[in-house]
């Protein structure tokens, strides 16, 4: 289980008059996510959302606030939480002068694979995720969507339990999203946690049981799509949104 | 070698040897040491061994007798006679080297300052000195006074012995200073790419989600980029060796000197080269890592370039040798050791001084760059 309590991110930033300036990207983010479950990162660009995976990732240290994977904190256990997890960005570049094999084959030892399972992984990894066709061909020389997946394999081959997926299907065409999101319910079948943001609501509201809605850093709404919509008395999680940060207008 | 830091160098060197750039970097540079001793050997060779045709050609603007006649050919020169005016115009033209005028009993060399008047004007000393010589004698001759009593009275006879060959030292030295440049410049290239070239890509991102310690991805990077430097280092040393060997046995200026290094000075050279390698290697991470692109990154290192060359042209300018102080100090060390290595003056101490004081200044520049991974503004300075 996965349990973020007051998790708060500070940055500076300067102003027109070039003075610094505090601000929090993350203000006191609060959330639970259990194993099997797959908790939706929901908000606009700018609202705090990959700033909090980044924190949840280990590649961001919180201002203040606590993360727990299972008991273990990134301040004692860091090496085992990374083992762990596995971190998606749509934003996300790999090596593009490695091959897929070679790609897979660096995370493996990275993971501390053992070397005889190694070769069975990436048979496996590469017949999920249908990379066999350009197993042997340098990243440089694929397209966006076989890009996507070989990242998605990489993240897959060392069989973590906690997934932080920011906005992964961004820029990719309706074949290749659709890849993703099954791969994560498969995923979540296993038990697997599963932290996703995106700003698609439709494709939240298809995945997720339980959502989270962030603006301006801060927490605007939690529970299922359904709740939500029902506190909201809304149909869609778009609509859900619009209402509760005031209307479009309101929040230009 | 832990797993992890063994990963990310081989990650590194698969990417530094697929990139065209680094491998060129890497390789071409060295070559241009043959072309540098080449060149230098060439040029000043034609300077020390210069034709007599190419300057003997004196134009003469009075009437000489036969004894002058006799000496002019004596010492080479080959005559223009003709008047002033026509000689002026030939010395524009090219056609004489310089001309001499004469009036009463005084000559006057004219020409303009260069190469070609300086050797013109030895053939005409030499002419007028003979000359004067010859008239000195005849004169005592017929005063009854033997020459060798008045000419001979004081003798100057000179015991200078030439330690070196100065040419020849001279493009030894400049030859081994370019190792240390090319070292330099060989490093460059793969640290902004490691560093400010990951950042850019993106790719650092990723790397920091790997269960790996800064300290591990510091150290992996930072072997990747010291095996580039040494390779350029071990190849540009084995360049100037060979170079060197070849010259000396097609240019009269190395006579007498001998190119061909011991065995030891090899050794001491190849431990210089390690120990700048590594400590540029260090050096120039650290000051990639803080730019947030490679175009960035390249610009903050181009000083470094000149950095690492100035104090090996000031020690050799001012002819400095290594001393236990100035082995500890950063840049000056390598170069001043090193020209003394290539001189045959080896001191084992100043050896250990620089190879002790390098470590510990790597081990600062390391904790450095660790400490600048760990904080975040590595990946997100802006």
């Amino acid at each position: 289980m996965l349990k973020i309590r007051d998790l708060k991110k500070k940055f500076i930033r300067y102003n027109r008059k070039k003075e610094k300036e505090e601000f929090y990207a993350d203000n006191g983010i609060t959330l639970t996510a259990k194993e099997g479950e797959i908790v939706g990162i929901l908000g606009p660009n700018g609202a705090g959302k990959t700033t909090l995976l980044r924190m949840i990732a280990g590649i961001l240290e919180p201002t203040s606030g606590t993360i727990d994977f299972d008991g273990l904190t990134y301040e004692a256990d860091e090496i085992t939480i990374k083992k762990n997890i596995a971190f998606l960005s749509g934003n996300t570049k790999i090596y593009n002068s490695f091959s897929t094999y070679e790609l897979l084959k660096m995370c493996c030892q990275l993971y501390d694979v053992k070397k005889e399972e190694i070769e069975g992984k990436i048979q496996q990894v590469a017949e999920l995720l249908n990379l066999n066709d350009f197993l042997y061909n340098r990243i440089e020389n694929l397209s966006t969507g076989q890009t996507q997946r070989v990242n998605l394999a990489r993240c897959l081959i060392h069989d973590p339990k906690y997934y932080i997926l920011d906005e992964a299907t961004s820029g990719l065409d309706i074949l290749s999203s659709q890849i993703i999101l099954d791969f994560i319910k498969e995923e979540k079948a296993k038990g697997k946690v599963i932290l996703y943001s995106t700003h698609y609501m439709e494709e939240a509201e298809n995945i997720c049981d339980s959502v989270i809605m962030i603006n301006k850093g801060v927490i605007i709404k939690e529970g299922s799509p359904s709740k939500i919509k029902k506190e909201t008395k809304t149909t869609n999680l778009r609509d859900a949104f619009f209402t509760l940060i005031g209307g479009v207008n309101h929040e230009k | 070698m832990k797993n992890s830091i063994w990963c990310i160098l081989k990650k590194e060197l698969k990417e530094m040897f697929r990139d065209k750039k680094s491998l060129s970097m890497m390789l071409i540079i060295p070559c241009m040491i043959p072309l540098l001793v080449f060149g230098m050997s060439i040029l000043f060779e034609s300077t020390v061994n210069k034709p007599i045709e190419e300057y003997n050609k004196i134009g003469i603007a009075y009437e000489t007798n036969e004894v002058e006649k006799q000496i002019i050919k004596e010492v080479g020169i080959d005559p223009v006679y003709d008047t002033l005016e026509n000689l002026e115009e030939k010395y524009t033209k090219d056609e004489i080297d310089l001309y001499i005028t004469k009036k009463d009993n005084t000559y006057t060399i004219h020409g303009v300052n260069n190469d070609t008047t300086t050797y013109a004007s030895t053939l005409v000393e030499s002419y007028i000195s003979a000359y004067k010589d010859y008239l000195q004698n005849n004169y005592l001759q017929n005063h009854n006074i033997k020459p060798t009593e008045v000419t001979n009275i004081i003798t100057l006879e000179e015991n200078i012995v030439e330690e070196e060959n100065y040419y020849a030292n001279y493009i030894t030295v400049y030859a081994f200073l370019f190792i240390i440049m090319a070292i330099t410049v060989s490093a460059t290239y793969p640290a902004t790419d490691t560093t400010a070239g990951e950042k850019e890509r993106g790719t650092l991102e990723t790397l920091l989600t790997f269960p790996i310690r800064s300290r591990d991805i510091i150290i992996g990077k930072f072997l990747s980029v010291s095996i580039s430097s040494i390779i350029t280092g071990i190849i540009s040393l084995l360049f100037a060796i060979v170079s060197l060997l070849l010259v000396k046995n097609m240019f009269s200026i190395y006579e007498g000197i001998d190119t061909m290094l011991s065995f030891t000075s090899i050794l001491f050279a190849t431990i210089v080269i390690l120990a700048y390698s590594f400590f540029i290697s260090g050096l120039c991470i650290a000051i990639a890592s803080r730019s947030k692109t490679f175009k960035e990154a390249q610009s903050a290192l181009t000083p470094l370039t000149f950095i690492a060359f100035f104090p090996g042209m000031i020690a050799f300018m001012s002819d400095m040798s290594a001393s236990p102080f100035l082995s500890i100090v950063p840049f000056l060390n390598f170069t001043v050791i090193f020209t003394d290595i290539n001189s045959g003056n080896i001191n084992i101490l100043n050896l250990v001084l620089m190879s002790i004081s390098t470590i510990v200044y790597i081990g600062m520049i390391l904790t450095y760059i660790i400490k600048q991974y760990k904080s975040e503004k590595i990946l997100f300075s802006n």
